[in-house]
């Protein structure tokens, strides 16, 4: 616990010494911070005890072994801290996503020189973060997590690069400090049918996850953002192209979701089950509208209507940016 | 970039299969290097329980439960205690390394382990280190530190690489290393003393040992390994002179020569007169314990040597690595005090009811004798005169054994004579010694030093005679003349094979010789670097005496050199990427650009720039956007002619960005 406190302590003071970073940025030495790690500390006093040996017995095969370890893990600290040194970040964005899942941050870097850059991971808070190597000279982007807890507007306000090349006995890190903000929806959860038309009352027109291709009427091409379990595999597999099932009579579902039909739940209860519902007409390529107190979207179909749609109960109660 | 997995950080990354590979290999290496002194059992319990390890890992055998396991490990312990009653100590402490190293590697999978696999590898190392610091086996203790670093650098170290890319960043590692490592060793303060002593077992060295048993050696093997080294200052003693005084053997009880039990009171009473040799004698490890000198040394100033009545150099501690002694020598001295009664009496003992025959003769040779030289003379005339043959393969002797060698087998080398010469002065009641040590040895002209080997072991006797003192007599010259004075390998006549005959050639050596004075360098030099020659380093330098915070600045001052020599080289080697061609041209004409004030923009290609700035001016949209086109071609079409390449660098090189027209 000490350990996390005086991490917190040291973080927070690198927060207010290196300000903002935007990028793109190249990493210099003056933010790298390096520290053995555990195996480092026991190796460290192996050292020191073949030392105390090789001193002991007059021993100079023994002190000559010893010094050159040393050497060996001194070398060693510098290619750790040089491994980060000069990496360049160039972009870096966030995804929305529903609470209790984890939401996806996206950094581009590039390797400029001409040795790989190996053992890196990079990690937000307490997730678990990634691990990756680049490639002399090379460009490329890396995937990690942040956990999304509460509905609303976040700000990831520190990532960890760090390092544990060449052996893993020191740990080179940066602390980044990234403009990212990303829109947390409210938790997909609730147990009520789906209105129709604005009425609570419900038509079940298909299974919700239905992956049943026999009841498919009609597919169409594959979409960015289509539910992988509609995709028609078997079409594919016979080398057709990527195609999605549609349900009888899905194009002409129409769904008014509204707010003001559910008193009886809390208020985050309430913006859940409509997160809830907009998914399902979403999954059954149904349109659907929301009527929030406060703003009112029209009915509609596509991912990024379903993203106003979410991100407007995901702000419900915040002041709009 | 590899593709990025999700994966807790938690724990370190698992260890590549290469990393584990190398561990292995090194730990196997580390422990051959010690099997030597470790349990014969050792090193196959290891090798089994690597293969054991492999299986597990390809997952053709589960893991034993926790309870066996355990079992092992005990079984082990119980082994190290059976084959060396401790736990204590370097040969036992290896040998439970080892075991224990066996038993762990069954359940290893973890990083974890692995750096606990690679810890006892190198402290297994470091074992060896401490046990033998022979030259030839620094490249095998150099590649098995190798092996261990390219291991470590494939433990936590990114996603797997070949070994042999792990030995080179490795080597790399190691290499820059070295500087280091060399001015710590020379300059990091040393200890005068221990802090404790190694307990050490039995230590099997060939060559002399405490006794002698002539009749039970049928076969005396040569060796050529190195016993001592003289540097001398001066002039060489002549070959005939170089006897090296080594244990001297009083006791006889009708088979085996014995040393005194308890040590010979008294300082030699000498008188040191003729010529004197000065000279430094390197001391190779030894079993018996005495310091190896020229006959005869004198009581110099050595601190840690006790000189014994009867000439010996006795070492305080054992010599269990090689050790340099300064000496002065003078082969003319005599002895100028009597002999005590008791000292008669232990010179003049035989054992009752041996060699009746050898009693025999010496009261005849006796009777017929004028005195005490005279006797000397005859029985040195009757080894002559006797039909005896010098062979280094002689007969078995039985229980009377000077009785077998006088009378019946007529065989034998330098032990069988100066034995059978002692007894016979002792039953004629001359007091009489057999003086074990070295006779000979070569010139090493590319050391410029004499090297004196196991196979130079010679024995031979001293005899009380009243008026001239102790007096060597060495029955081994008159049976055999040449050993004195001839090389090593004449006398062994038809029996030495073509080995000796190629030993002869001069290239061959030329070579040896070379290499001896190498191996004499890498002992004096770094094996022998110790306390007293770091002050002496330190003093040359010009540093005063324990003025450890000048050589402590030194060192910082070195330290701070080295990292600034080990960065820049690593920046070398981790240098920028060189943009090529295409992109440094292209670099041109954006800089060009950009003092325009058409800079491109962050997001932008190069073909997206020049249509934008096309868009704007024509002028440009003639020169620059047929270029992009090029280029964008070259970068990322179909290999181009190096003809093509050519032009659009050529035409980089003449790119102006167009006056805007008013």
């Amino acid at each position: 616990m000490l350990r996390a406190r005086l991490l917190e302590r040291a973080a927070a003071w690198a927060r207010r010494r290196q300000g903002e970073d935007v990028p793109p940025l190249v990493l210099q030495a003056r933010r790298l911070y390096i520290l053995p790690t555990r195996a480092g500390v026991a190796f460290s006093v192996l050292l020191f005890v073949m030392l105390v040996a090789g001193l002991n017995y007059t021993n100079s095969l023994a002190l000559l072994l010893t010094f050159t370890l040393v050497g060996f893990m001194l070398v060693g600290m510098y290619e750790c801290q040089r491994t980060l040194q000069g990496l360049e970040l160039t972009q870096a964005w966030a995804l929305d996503s529903h609470a209790g899942s984890t939401g996806l941050i996206e950094l581009r870097l590039a390797n400029g020189r001409s040795a790989s850059r190996r053992a890196l991971s990079v990690r937000c808070r307490d997730t678990p973060g990634t691990r990756f190597d680049i490639a002399a000279g090379a460009t490329g982007s890396v995937q990690l997590f942040y956990r999304a807890t509460r509905r609303g507007r976040v700000s990831i306000d520190r990532l960890e690069l760090a390092t544990t090349a060449p052996f893993g006995l020191f740990r080179a890190w940066t602390w980044l400090h990234l403009p990212l903000t990303a829109i947390v929806y409210p938790r997909p959860e609730g147990q009520r049918a789906l209105p129709r038309s604005g009425a609570h009352a419900s038509v079940q027109t298909a299974p919700i996850a239905g992956s049943d291709e026999e009841e498919w009427s009609s597919l169409r091409a594959f979409n960015q953002g289509d539910n992988p379990h509609r995709i028609a595999w078997k079409v594919y597999a016979r080398g057709g192209a990527l195609m999605v099932g549609q349900y009888a009579g899905s194009g002409g579902d129409e769904h008014l979701l509204s707010f003001s039909g559910l008193e009886d739940l809390g208020l985050e209860a309430r913006l859940s089950q409509l997160a809830a519902w907009a998914l399902e007409c979403a999954e059954r390529g149904a349109a659907c509208g929301l009527q929030l107190p406060a703003c009112q979207l029209p009915l509609g179909r596509g991912a990024a209507h379903q993203a106003n749609l979410q991100r407007a109960l995901a702000l419900y109660g915040e002041a709009a940016l | 970039m590899k593709p990025a997995a999700a994966t807790a950080l938690s724990s370190a990354a698992p260890p590549t299969r290469s990393g584990m590979r190398l561990a292995l290999g090194g730990l196997l290496l580390a422990a051959a290097l010690n099997a030597h002194h470790t349990a014969w059992w050792c090193l196959p319990v290891l090798a089994a329980a690597s293969i054991w390890h492999l299986r597990v890992n390809l997952r053709l055998t589960r893991l034993p439960p926790r309870l066996v396991r355990v079992a092992i490990a005990l079984l082990l312990t119980a082994g190290v205690l059976l084959s060396f009653r401790t736990l204590n100590g370097l040969e036992a402490g290896a040998t439970l390394l080892t075991a224990m190293i066996a038993a762990k590697l069954i359940e290893t999978r973890a990083t974890r382990d692995w750096y606990v696999i690679l810890g006892a590898a190198l402290f297994l190392l470091l074992a060896a280190c401490l046990d033998r610091q022979q030259l030839w086996r620094l490249p095998c203790y150099a590649l098995t530190l190798w092996l261990c670093a390219g291991a470590l650098r494939g433990l936590d170290g990114g996603s797997n690489q070949a070994p042999m890319v792990l030995l080179r960043g490795a080597g790399r590692q190691l290499l820059l290393a070295l500087p280091l490592a060399l001015l710590l060793f020379i300059f990091f303060p040393r200890l005068s003393g221990a802090f404790w002593a190694l307990p050490s077992g039995e230590t099997a060295i060939t060559g002399l040992g405490d006794e002698m048993s002539p009749g039970d050696i049928s076969r005396l093997v040569e060796s050529d390994e190195p016993a001592l080294r003289a540097r001398f200052s001066g002039s060489l003693p002549p070959v005939a002179l170089r006897y090296w005084r080594g244990p001297v053997l009083h006791d006889f009880d009708g088979h085996t020569w014995r040393r005194l039990r308890g040590q010979m009171a008294g300082m030699p009473e000498l008188n040191y007169r003729g010529p004197a040799y000065h000279y430094t004698a390197t001391i190779e490890p030894n079993a018996h314990g005495t310091v190896l000198a020229l006959e005869l040394a004198s009581p110099g100033d050595l601190p840690s040597v006790i000189f014994t009545g009867d000439y010996q150099l006795l070492a305080a501690h054992p010599i269990s690595q090689a050790q340099s002694y300064e000496l002065d020598s003078y082969p003319q001295a005599t002895s100028n005090a009597g002999l005590s009664t008791p000292m008669r009496r232990i010179d003049l003992a035989l054992p009752a009811n041996r060699n009746p025959r050898t009693q025999s003769l010496a009261t005849a040779l006796r009777a017929s004798a004028s005195g005490d030289t005279a006797f000397v003379d005859l029985a040195m005339a009757y080894l002559r005169d006797g039909g005896f043959e010098y062979t280094l393969t002689p007969q078995r002797l039985g229980r009377d054994s000077v009785d077998d060698l006088l009378f019946a087998t007529h065989q034998g080398f330098c032990a069988h004579y100066a034995s059978a010469f002692v007894t016979l002065m002792r039953a004629g009641g001359v007091p009489a010694r057999v003086v074990t040590g070295y006779l000979g040895g070569e010139w090493n002209h590319f050391g410029g030093y004499l090297i004196v080997r196991q196979s130079d072991a010679h024995a031979w006797a001293e005899v009380w005679l009243a008026d001239r003192g102790w007096v060597r007599t060495d029955p081994t010259a008159v049976v055999a003349p040449e050993r004195l004075t001839r090389g090593r390998y004449d006398f062994a006549g038809s029996g030495a094979g073509s080995s000796a005959r190629l030993l002869r050639a001069p290239w061959l050596s030329n070579v040896l010789q070379g290499w001896d004075a190498l191996n004499a360098w890498w002992q004096d030099q770094v094996v022998g670097f110790n306390f007293r020659r770091q002050l002496d380093l330190a003093r040359w330098l010009g540093f005063a005496d324990r003025d450890w915070q000048v050589l402590t600045a030194a060192l910082g001052a070195g330290l701070i050199g080295w990292m600034l020599w080990m960065s820049w080289t690593l920046r070398h080697v981790l240098r920028r990427a060189r943009p090529d061609a295409l992109a440094r041209a292209w670099g041109r004409i954006d800089a060009r650009l950009r003092r325009a004030g058409l800079a491109r923009a962050a997001y932008e290609g190069v073909v997206a720039h020049a249509q934008r700035l096309a868009r704007t001016s024509p002028a440009l949209a003639e020169t620059l956007l047929p270029l992009a086109n090029q280029y964008s071609q070259l970068r990322y079409g179909s290999p181009g002619s190096p003809e093509e390449l050519r032009a659009l660098l050529s035409a980089a090189r003449k790119f102006r960005v167009p006056r805007p027209r008013p």
